[in-house]
């Protein structure tokens, strides 16, 4: 139990510092910490995760460590997750705000954050091919993954990314 | 840093986990949706201080790694009250959807197995898939200009996929080389984070 509830605390440590740009990174490592690695979670759990996650308040890293600590220890686990994935950002907050507070407007500060946002592109691209590969199984999904890309660069701005992600989920219900 | 901003000191722990909390309970979405929302409770509702400190603010809490909208609480709340103030900024934040998520592992888990949830989960699935292509294009739009960042991209890209490393090694590649490559003078401007 103590070492299943270790393994948590530092599965979701790498999530939360890895966790750079918004919430659809976390994703890509959701997959390769929980699904590929621990294999804690099957590929269509974390889909359902995802999704959960989108339609309820609060970031994904956070509603999954909550989710996937219940699964694996009860609430125990579900805490031990959640301050396990804010903490090591926390940290570096307390120790180094001061500091980043005087680096920021560094131009060196700039160039290295400028390469991490590209970092974080090449991970959103990884996890479109390997998400994709695996919810894409036939021509029917194939269509409405396109069709929900294209409908969120039509109007992008105007609709909630949410929406899309709900209304293919009533789609598949009335289609399938 | 650590004094209340408004210099009456009047502001109380729990005035600041209530303020969080709702901002927690009611923002859908990502980290800027959330920054939206507490830039409306913290500067225009209650004034507690004004844009220019609430954007510096901002500026740290993207820099640093993790979800956006709980770095900016801790650093909200501890330029409200220190560290406590933090700390309650942080619980207030993270609070409402430990929460709901744990009510829906527990109420809603039995329900996952019927045919018609699984049904409508697995269209919601595709639907995040359509999603990630978008934030994918929308980020490669606002960043991949020139040769050098398509190419610390693509070198990025052969971390996770080619050569199969932990999706952190990728941000940390690409963070050294653009230290490397770009100079100082020369970092293109626009590197707001937004989803």
């Amino acid at each position: 139990m103590f070492t299943t509830l270790v393994q948590l605390a530092l599965s979701f440590a790498l999530i939360g510092l890895g966790a750079y740009g918004g919430g659809m990174v976390t994703i890509p490592l959701i997959q390769h910490e929980l699904v590929d690695g621990r294999h804690w979670l099957t590929f269509a759990e974390m889909a359902r995760l995802v999704a959960i996650a989108q339609m309820t308040p609060g970031p994904i890293a956070i509603n999954a460590a909550t989710y996937v600590g219940f699964g694996i220890a009860g609430i125990v686990g579900s805490m031990v997750a959640t301050a396990a994935v804010v903490l090591p950002s926390l940290t570096i907050l307390a120790w180094l705000a001061p500091l980043i507070d005087r680096v920021r407007e560094n131009q060196r500060t700039k160039a290295i954050q400028w390469g991490v946002q590209l970092g974080v592109v090449s991970l959103i691209l990884f996890a479109t091919w390997s998400y994709g590969r695996s919810v894409i199984t036939d021509g029917w999904s194939l269509a409405a993954a396109a069709g929900s890309f294209a409908l969120l660069v039509a109007l992008e701005g105007k609709l909630h990314p949410m929406a899309v992600v709900l209304a293919m989920g009533l789609l598949w219900l009335v289609c399938f | 840093m650590t004094s209340s901003p408004t210099g009456n000191g009047k502001i109380t722990l729990g005035e600041i986990f209530w303020v969080f909390f709702r901002v927690g309970l009611f923002t859908l979405g990502g980290g800027l949706a959330m920054a939206t929302v507490m830039r409306h409770e913290l500067v225009l509702r209650k004034r507690w201080y004004d844009d220019k400190a609430f954007m510096a603010e901002m500026a740290t809490a993207t820099i640093v790694p993790g979800a956006i909208a709980v770095n900016l609480a801790f650093l909200q709340g501890r330029r409200l009250r220190g560290r406590l103030g933090a700390l309650a900024a942080v619980l207030g934040t993270i609070l409402p959807s430990f929460g709901i998520i744990l009510l829906v592992a527990w109420v809603a888990a039995p329900y996952f197995a019927n045919p018609k949830v699984a049904t409508f989960f697995q269209g919601c699935a595709v639907g995040v898939g359509g999603q990630l292509a978008f934030a994918g294009y929308a980020f490669g739009r606002k960043l991949l200009h020139g040769r050098r960042s398509l190419l610390i991209c693509s070198l990025g890209l052969g971390v996770v996929a080619g050569l199969r490393l932990h999706p952190i090694w990728a941000v940390v590649t690409t963070g050294l080389l653009g230290f490397l490559l770009y100079r100082p003078e020369a970092v293109p401007m626009p590197a707001d984070q937004s989803e």
